[in-house]
């Protein structure tokens, strides 16, 4: 997940939040593809590795479904949010405010706020699993959905307690110890994946001479596929495709990219998003995937999802390290960024105190071990409702004009929250939860139908939204 | 200064990673790996800090 980049699109939007990047501000192709390598290889990939197990995926599917998701998330980014990045060279917050108003950007924030709190859980959850090793206290199991030790909710409650005074008082310095880190973490990551690997050529005796006798080995006890563990959903090769394409659909289809390549030179420098996909949702999910299958090979009913004792066991302290840092640096700008999210609906309050408040939400959120046990379907979630959006900026951009009707309406008008926009997201969002609910469509597929709906719904609603408010100067 | 901690920083990847791949070959022992890695993250950090912080800085 790429949530510290999110904070950084944030540091670097703090420059030109109301205005195009000049020239002299733009970076070059190298800055993209660093920030993005570092920034998919966070804490969270060490549950969504285990949840593909867990999901009873096979490794033709797994590989080929990241292999194929990973290249349309690339392509999102090149040809969905990159052109318009580089055309118009706003933040994603300006650009909306002249789409949608000021008062519905408000309640995007919001939405996306409250999504960041329980991402930034999940990121808590990741990182306390590591202190339970040290202290060995009962974590929670696959299946559970409340705190199940005292044990946990002090660890919990002292690693969230910890991120949140440090994203409160000293993000910076964070964000620099994150960079320092990135390529440390993902080595680590790597290590993971190799030490698996040979746990299990030593486990079942498998010969190994050419890498089709690794891909045998994969196909028969890593990755083997059958039905899912119990509470778990099956994934096929669509379900990892989709999962893969989807899982940053907020940044790329849903446009919160724009912060970030509207410092780009070329609209193609979006190739750099493969160095993330193919580092973090690719090699990172492997890895960690291939940890939890071994687990599972010495103990079938250990069916617990812990990144902690996942590490530990296969590269000991250093894994214990890469789980605590791994988690901090991705909880710590994900709260700071939760809490920027809220400061906007009371601008004269103290970011000190609204991220600390923010911090206590999501450390409270990571001691329910049920965000992060159905992280697939959360990431699924939060792509979902933030998605539609970028449907109205893409049609906003590409189309609008072609229908005889004005761009950035909210702009020309003068008015605080543009009903057509507002009406094509919460739409959008209900006719995605019927899909859901009582067509039977689960939730990793459904943002795909739902982004027609939401460019079809912004169009025909701005047609008659347009014909009742007129702008100004119209008037 | 600075290129020699940088090539620090890059031997002590090299570090990280390598004992891991010979034990893939199955010509080193797990325990042996945990702490050449452990040895290797000290060094990663002890060197890069220092010109990491400052390119970041700029």
């Amino acid at each position: 997940m790429d949530t510290e980049q999110q904070s950084q699109q944030t540091q670097a939007g703090s420059e030109f939040e109301r205005e195009p990047v000049p020239k002299n501000a733009l970076l070059g192709f190298k800055s993209f593809i660093g920030m993005y390598a570092g920034e998919h290889c966070a804490g969270t990939e060490l549950m969504i590795g285990p949840l593909f197990v867990a999901s009873g995926v096979s490794a033709f599917d797994l590989v080929m479904g990241l292999i194929v998701g990973n290249a349309l998330a690339v392509l999102s980014w090149i040809f969905l949010c990159a052109p318009i990045a580089t055309r118009r060279r706003l933040t994603l917050y300006y650009q909306l405010e002249k789409i949608c108003g000021r008062r519905l950007v408000t309640v995007y924030n919001l939405a996306n706020g409250v999504m960041f709190c329980f991402l930034a859980g999940a990121m808590v959850t990741v990182s306390a699993t590591a202190v339970g090793v040290l202290f060995n206290f009962k974590m929670p199991g696959l299946n559970d959905l409340y705190p199940n030790s005292i044990g946990w909710v002090i660890a919990v409650a002292v690693v969230g307690g910890l991120i949140a005074i440090v994203a409160a008082c000293g993000y910076q310095t964070v964000a620099k110890f994150a960079n320092v880190a990135a390529p440390w973490m993902v080595l680590v990551f790597l290590v993971f994946g190799f030490v698996g690997i040979r746990q299990f050529i030593e486990a079942t005796g498998t010969e190994i001479s050419s890498l089709g006798d690794v891909w045998g080995l994969a196909k028969t006890q890593i990755w083997k596929g059958g039905a899912p563990l119990a509470g778990q959903v099956k994934f096929t090769f669509w379900h990892v495709t989709f999962f893969a394409w989807f899982c940053n659909i907020a940044m790329h289809i849903g446009m919160s990219d724009l912060s970030v390549f509207r410092f780009a030179n070329k609209s193609w420098y979006a190739v750099a998003s493969s160095a993330g996909m193919y580092v973090g949702h690719f090699m990172a999910w492997i890895s960690a995937s291939i940890l939890y299958a071994y687990q599972l090979h010495q103990d079938p009913s250990n069916t617990d999802v812990l990144p902690g004792p996942l590490a530990y066991r296969a590269a000991g302290l250093v894994g214990l390290l890469c789980v605590i840092i791994a988690g901090w640096t991705t909880a710590n700008p994900t709260i700071y960024r939760a809490g920027l999210a809220f400061q906007a609906l009371a601008p004269k309050s103290s970011r000190f105190k609204v991220t600390l408040i923010t911090g206590a939400i999501a450390t409270v959120a990571g001691m329910f071990p049920a965000i992060a046990m159905k992280l697939l379907g959360f990431v699924a979630l939060y792509g979902l409702i933030l998605m539609p959006m970028g449907a109205v900026i893409f049609v906003d951009f590409w189309l609008i004009r072609k229908f005889g009707l004005q761009s950035s309406y909210a702009d020309l008008s003068g008015k605080t929250f543009n009903w057509a926009a507002g009406l094509a997201w919460f739409v959008t969002l209900a006719t995605a939860w019927v899909l859901v609910k009582f067509a039977g469509v689960q939730i990793f597929f459904v943002s795909l139908p739902c982004w027609f709906v939401a460019a079809l719904l912004y169009i025909v609603l701005s047609k008659f939204y347009q014909k009742k408010v007129r702008p100004a100067v119209a008037e | 200064m600075r290129p020699i901690l940088q090539i620090i920083s890059l031997l002590a990847l090299i570090a990280l990673t390598l004992p891991s791949i010979i034990l893939l070959a199955g010509r080193l022992e797990l325990n042996t790996v945990k702490w050449i890695m452990l040895v290797a993250t000290a060094v990663w950090f002890v060197a890069a800090a220092p010109w990491m912080w400052k390119d970041k800085a700029k």
